[in-house]
């Protein structure tokens, strides 16, 4: 019993970490509908400009953790300007931003290798990792409950901004109709740079507590593919489903592990997504396709 | 009505499709407080026109004037300086409430207090708005989104209130009663509108000058009334023979 409560927080803990990427993919793709390969990028910009504020410079992590969100919410911004901007403004096909995805990615990622090397760095112990007792029912890491409870913190506050501030509405907007958006006296350039730095943001989130979790390299990014894979299974550009979709991989991926073997667990991933698109092709909070005219 | 100048005025305006000429030099002018229509086939460019205007597809060619200055270019621009459109096909955002659509209408708007006070004038025009307030526009009826792309347009505050097919794909009964609430629209709020429609007999009815659009080209212009009763309109236009 105790081992089911404490794999259950781990997967949750896990899962919380994917969504805020996983959310942000989703958040990119609800408005310009491509899949930003380059997301992953964001994160391990967050996560080096964490580990260098605190290494070299020397400061306490909440500077540090500041530093690295609004780095790679800034980082979001610029690939959107380079690599999307003057594509989305050329053609309609969202298949080439695809494309430019892939290339930023790995140029996001060679940057790393060329500057600071590929090697593997641990953040400084700076996040609580102890083992804590769990209300007498589970023993588990100080570092579990709070990547939990910052994700919860932060897509809460996602939630608020797009639902009560004007940009939030307009996002919201344009996530049907990019274009009916702008008729509405919105620039969709803004809106769009908005979007990315959320996205950017909350992937810095995520990197912060990956590079605890798993150590710091350029090709953390990788890690993206699982956020990517649960957006996919909650449905793409819907941020419930993200997130529903990320719970569920964590929970799944933790419990495989746990009473299964680690060795499955990406196993079970992939089997997750392959079933949902036999099942269900467009998620489980998938919009359908087509609109009354 | 007859102010010197126009409120809003195009003038040789040219839109291209790669190479096609949608518009060919298109000249019209709208006064403050009138209902001026643009009647025309399918693919005459009467839509062309309302995005040329909003600025959302480019100009290739020509000038749009609002009070004589020149429309900025950028849709979000456009709508800040003073106009707004219904588009064809209604667009409303269906996922978003009725309410959350009229506050997008009044994006551009800075003080809340006005959005407030035309959110009432908007609700008093069109109280089936109101009654449906919470409800998400995507579960509305034809007619009901109709309504509400136009009550939205006119949460911005418009100088003027662009039109595009607002009839399209709506009831006869219905369409009756989103014309006689435009008029009201313009009477009301003493609001100046430009109106494209493919329904050329209710926009000559609504209106009180009309052009007539062509392959891109304005191929007639007068008042509404005469050309309601002019053979030539009623042959293309109006089905041949009046009722």
């Amino acid at each position: 019993m105790d081992m089911i409560i404490q794999q259950v927080i781990n997967g949750l803990s896990l899962g919380s970490v994917y969504a805020l990427i996983a959310v942000g993919y989703s958040l990119v793709y609800s408005i310009l509908l491509f899949s930003n390969f380059a997301h992953g990028g964001f994160l391990v910009i967050g996560g080096y400009i964490c580990y260098f504020v605190l290494k070299g410079a020397g400061m306490n992590i909440w500077t540090a953790s500041f530093a690295a969100l609004i780095g790679a919410g800034i980082s979001a911004v610029i690939v959107e300007r380079l690599a999307y901007k003057p594509i989305r403004e050329r053609t309609p096909v969202t298949l080439y931003m695809l494309i430019a995805s892939l290339g930023m990615s790995i140029v996001i990622e060679n940057i790393f290798v060329v500057t600071v090397g590929g090697r593997f760095r641990a953040l400084p112990p700076v996040i609580p990792t102890q083992p804590v007792n769990f209300f007498g029912l589970a023993t588990t890491s100080a570092f579990d409950l709070l990547s939990l409870v910052t994700a919860i913190v932060f897509l809460a506050g996602l939630q608020l901004f797009l639902s009560k501030t004007k940009w939030g509405l307009a996002i919201r907007a344009a996530s049907y109709n990019l274009r009916t958006a702008g008729l509405m006296g919105v620039n969709v350039n803004r809106l769009i740079s908005i979007v990315f730095f959320v996205a950017g943001l909350l992937a810095g989130v995520g990197g912060i507590f990956l590079s605890v979790r798993y150590t710091l390299y350029p090709q953390l990014g990788m890690i993206t593919t699982k956020a990517f894979v649960a957006a996919v299974i909650g449905g793409l550009g819907s941020l419930p489903g993200a997130v529903v979709g990320s719970l569920i991989l964590g929970l799944a991926e933790m419990l495989t592990a746990g009473f299964i073997s680690s060795q499955f667990r990406d196993l079970v991933v992939f089997g997750l997504l392959i079933v949902t698109l036999i099942v269900r092709p467009t998620g489980l909070f998938g919009k359908s396709v087509g609109e009354k005219v | 009505m007859e102010d010197k100048m126009p409120i809003l005025s195009v003038k040789n305006l040219f839109v291209n499709y790669g190479a096609i000429q949608a518009l060919k030099g298109v000249d019209l002018d709208v006064y403050a407080g009138e209902i001026v229509a643009v009647i025309g086939a399918n693919g005459a460019g009467k839509s062309t026109m309302m995005s040329a205007i909003m600025g959302d597809v480019p100009r290739a060619g020509g000038d749009i004037l609002l009070d004589g200055k020149p429309l900025p270019s950028k849709s979000f621009q456009v709508v800040t300086a003073g106009i707004s459109l219904s588009p064809e096909g209604r667009k409303v955002f269906a996922p978003l409430t009725v309410y959350e659509n009229l506050q997008m209408g009044a994006f551009p708007l800075k003080d809340r207090s006005l959005v407030a006070e035309q959110l009432k004038k908007v609700y008093h025009l069109f109280p089936r708005l109101e009654e449906r307030q919470g409800q998400y526009a995507g579960t509305l009826s034809g007619g009901e989104q109709q309504m509400l792309a136009i009550g939205r347009a006119l949460m911005a505050m418009p100088r003027v209130l662009l039109l595009d097919e607002p009839s399209l794909g709506l009831a006869p009964i219905i369409i009756s009663e989103i014309f006689k609430e435009l008029t009201e629209v313009n009477q009301l709020l003493g609001m100046t509108i430009l109106i494209v429609e493919q329904n050329a007999r209710k926009a000559l009815l609504l209106s009180n000058r009309a052009y007539v659009l062509q392959t891109g080209k304005i191929i007639m212009e007068g008042d509404s009334k005469e050309l309601l009763y002019n053979p030539e309109i009623e042959e293309a236009y109006l089905g041949g023979k009046k009722k």
